[in-house]
């Protein structure tokens, strides 16, 4: 089926909650209103002509710094210093999030992409791991990464990083830890060259001193 | 007999000069007017280097594959490289029979408590190589890595450093023989060979 | 056993053949330490000696912030940081990417490139289906068949190594092309030499050794089956989706690449020697794509057309225009695929990586209760997970 008659059969259901379709670039996605997202899935998993059995992908966007003019001046993000202590910078982060499902129909054959944008002070979207059991991970993910809240998750924990990890390490404006409960994560400067020249010429056997 | 049994006409001949070597006079003063040597065999040594001998000549690792460099770790242990044929070949699943542990890629924040918790189980002696240059010092994973322990040498004391990522199997056989090297007791510091050196020069190094 | 005959309160297993005596529910850690993981994969098991009721899989071991170093390094730079998810096959996770950016970028590639890349891919498919092989006979208590593939398998990393370089992990496929052409010295005869005596001799061995040995067989047949329902699920793809019987590979459904020129099958596990969906046939699915993938490195061998091999100068820097896209291929473990956001620049705005073992190792969450322990072994070890692209 084309991406706009999918689009339409989603507004047939949604209404003024579809809140727009773009396919002006190379893949078309629709927008829907956060707090709807699950129903919308759940009537594309459902329909006859939509059969949306598969969730390919779930992605957890930080739209903070986006560059809208698509020069690449997006926000830098921190890392380590060459010597491997924690850049700093004062740059906070404002804007929304967004969460992408990349779905799939075995049946039919079609793809559909639907994207949500939800703002950072609640950062919360429906869960949809009860419709397709494989975004539990994704969302438990997206949580640990990113910290986005999906609503009736029935076990949001943190899937890679420690229960009490500090902060969401995709955020834009997080910063490298130097240390974490006594395992310390930052480098050490060498100052010494790999590579010294040898004073006199190696023997046959060099381990032999 | 068969013809193609039968050995080829002045074989025995060829065969005594193949065995004809030259005794060391060292050796010529210990013998006999006769050139028997039956009662004056013996050897000297002390307790440590035989212990040292036996440890170096069956090292069991620690069955720790942790990434990418595990997979060479298996290839090194399988058929074309055959890590037995020095003695390292015997694998065992539990720390506390092994006396090497192989950290064999990145050590992340969460495996770093659970890698000294397996390095502590260890019975003495132990040794430790660090394999590929994640765990030498975070390799690729240095610059954005929020989770990567930059070098295992923060945790463990090290031994024995087999660069690469990954290593290939030749050298973490090289990086093993070192470490017989170091159990036998050789003193000295490895030289790096001239054309190691020379060849790292022309590498362009952007900083 | 039924799980639904298995009643649990708070913990306790209720055992009707001593009424009211209860026993506690034991603990258990598999792993991260453990020969039977693959890596440093832990399950947590709630047991009571030899039935699991619960199964809860730890990931994170081995977490190496590949998606923050996306948006740190340009485009070029991160296709080294794809070698490194699934590190058995890392030409198919090469090929991921750079379709993927591809995508985006708009960029046409060399018919020449992408018959490169199709041989390449599928030489790597080929060595990460010989270890699947090796470590599942390994977990079973079968050492002698690890030692066999892996003498096929350093065919096929000499064979690499002499067209990319490198000899296990090849950062060898650039956006718009490969990196070097392939080498004159015989190259292409040698590839189609080893194929032939793998689709002759070797494959046969493996049967004979391992696939359809009566202990083997007893040994899987009937275990932790997964049916149709929940691998659509739980989205499984790759081997462990055709071995429930669903007939879908994302070279012939979704075709990328030249795969649509190719012919080839798709085996799926029909239920041999016990139940579609068992571990035999996840097993025997990966055996019968070895084949498959032979079929496919001839004919892209055989129409090898010559022409340039790269679209874009090697020194140049990569941009892609502000889009967004998802973009899938079909790894050795499934479909892998990149959803990339660009904002116009050298750098991915965001790179999320939908791995294949993420998702179908949640599928034990499932499965794994009601098996036995030592069926757990075999679950995980026929699922093929490579912990590189769980956790990346």
């Amino acid at each position: 089926m084309d991406q706009k008659e999918i689009y339409e059969l989603l507004v047939e259901k949604l209404g003024a909650a579809a809140l727009g379709f773009n396919d002006e670039g190379v893949e078309a996605y629709a927008d829907v209103e956060p707090g709807r997202v699950a129903e919308a899935c759940l009537f594309m998993r459902d329909d006859e002509r939509l059969q949306f059995n598969q969730l390919m992908c779930l992605s957890g966007v930080d739209w903070d710094g986006f560059d809208e003019n698509g020069k690449g001046k997006s926000v830098k993000i921190l890392g380590y210093t060459d010597e491997g202590q924690p850049e700093t910078s004062d740059h906070i982060s404002e804007g929304d999030f967004g969460v992408v499902y990349s779905l799939y129909s075995h049946s039919q054959k079609h793809k559909f992409t639907l994207r949500v944008r939800t703002p950072r002070t609640t950062a919360a979207v429906p869960t949809v791991s009860g419709i397709w059991s494989t975004a539990a991970w994704h969302e438990r993910e997206a949580w640990d990464l990113l910290g986005i809240n999906f609503e009736g998750h029935e076990d949001l924990r943190r899937i890679l990083l420690e229960e009490h990890w500090e902060g969401h390490p995709l955020r834009k404006d997080y910063q490298m830890p130097a240390q974490w409960d006594t395992v310390p994560l930052n480098g050490q400067a060498y100052s010494e060259n790999p590579f010294p020249t040898p004073d006199k010429p190696a023997g046959d056997d060099p381990a032999e001193g | 007999m068969s013809k193609n049994t039968t050995p080829p006409e002045g074989y025995e001949v060829q065969r005594e000069q193949m065995l004809d070597f030259k005794v060391p006079e060292q050796l010529l003063k210990v013998l006999d007017e006769d050139g028997r040597s039956d009662a004056k065999n013996f050897i000297l040594t002390t307790v440590d280097e035989v212990f040292n001998w036996a440890r170096l000549s069956s090292i069991w690792p620690v069955t720790f594959g942790l990434a990418c460099c595990a997979i060479e770790m298996m290839a090194t242990s399988a058929t074309r490289y055959d890590i037995d044929r020095f003695g390292a070949g015997a694998f065992r699943a539990t720390p506390r029979q092994a006396d090497l542990m192989i950290v064999s890629g990145t050590v992340t924040a969460k495996m770093a408590t659970r890698l000294k918790l397996i390095y502590d189980q260890m019975p003495e002696p132990k040794w430790v190589i660090a394999m590929g240059s994640c765990a030498i010092g975070g390799g690729p994973y240095f610059k954005y890595g929020y989770h990567v322990v930059k070098g295992v040498d923060f945790l463990v004391p090290v031994d024995v450093y087999v660069p690469g990522c990954p290593p290939r199997p030749e050298v973490l056989l090289e990086g093993l023989m070192r470490l017989q090297d170091k159990i036998r007791g050789r003193k000295g510091k490895f030289v790096t060979p001239k054309w190691i050196t020379d060849y790292a020069k022309k590498i362009p190094y952007r900083k | 056993m039924a799980i639904e005959n298995i009643k649990t309160t708070n913990g306790w297993a209720e055992q009707d053949h001593v009424p009211g005596i209860k026993s506690e529910l034991l603990e258990l850690n598999m792993g991260p330490q453990h020969p039977a993981t693959h890596g440093v994969l832990r399950l947590v098991l709630h047991t009571d000696g030899e039935i699991v009721y619960k199964v809860t899989p730890v990931l994170g071991y081995l977490h190496r912030c590949a998606e923050k170093i996306a948006e740190g390094v340009n485009y070029k730079q991160w296709v080294v940081y794809t070698d490194r998810f699934d590190y058995l096959s890392p030409m198919t996770c090469n090929h991921a990417y750079v379709t993927a950016l591809e995508k985006v970028m708009g960029q046409e590639v060399p018919e020449r490139a992408e018959h490169i890349r199709i041989v390449t891919a599928e030489l790597s498919r080929i060595a990460s289906h010989l270890i699947a092989l090796a470590t599942f006979g390994l977990d079973m208590g079968a050492w002698t068949p690890l030692l066999y593939c892996f003498r096929e398998r350093e065919v096929i990393l000499d064979l690499l190594e002499r067209i990319s370089g490198g000899r296990m992990l090849y950062n060898y496929m650039v956006p718009g092309g490969v990196r070097y052409d392939i080498p004159k010295d015989n190259w292409t005869s040698d590839v189609l030499e080893f194929i032939t005596m793998l689709e002759n001799k070797k494959i046969d061995d493996y049967n004979n050794l391992l696939s359809f040995n009566k202990i083997f067989i007893e040994r899987l047949s009937d275990v932790a089956v997964i049916d149709k329902q929940t691998a659509f699920d739980y989205g499984c793809t790759g081997p462990v989706l055709r071995g429930s019987g669903v007939k879908f590979d994302c070279r012939k459904d979704d075709p990328y690449s030249l795969y649509h020129k190719f012919d080839f099958e798709i085996p799926v596990g029909m239920g041999e020697m016990g139940t579609v969906g068992d571990c035999w046939d996840r097993y025997i699915v990966r055996v019968r794509e070895i084949e498959q993938s032979c079929r496919i490195i001839r004919q892209a061998l055989e129409s090898l057309p010559e022409g340039p091999y790269q679209a874009i100068e090697l020194k140049k820097p990569v941009k892609a225009p502000a889009g967004a896209a998802y973009s899938r291929v079909e790894s050795s473990k499934g479909e892998l695929g990149h959803y990339i956001i660009s904002d116009g620049g050298q750098t991915a705005f965001r790179n999320k990586v939908r791995s294949p073992s993420f998702c179908n190792l949640q599928v034990v969450e499932k499965v794994g209760v009601g098996q036995m322990v030592s069926d757990l072994v075999a679950l995980v070890g026929s699922l093929d997970i490579v912990l590189g692209e769980i956790d990346r």
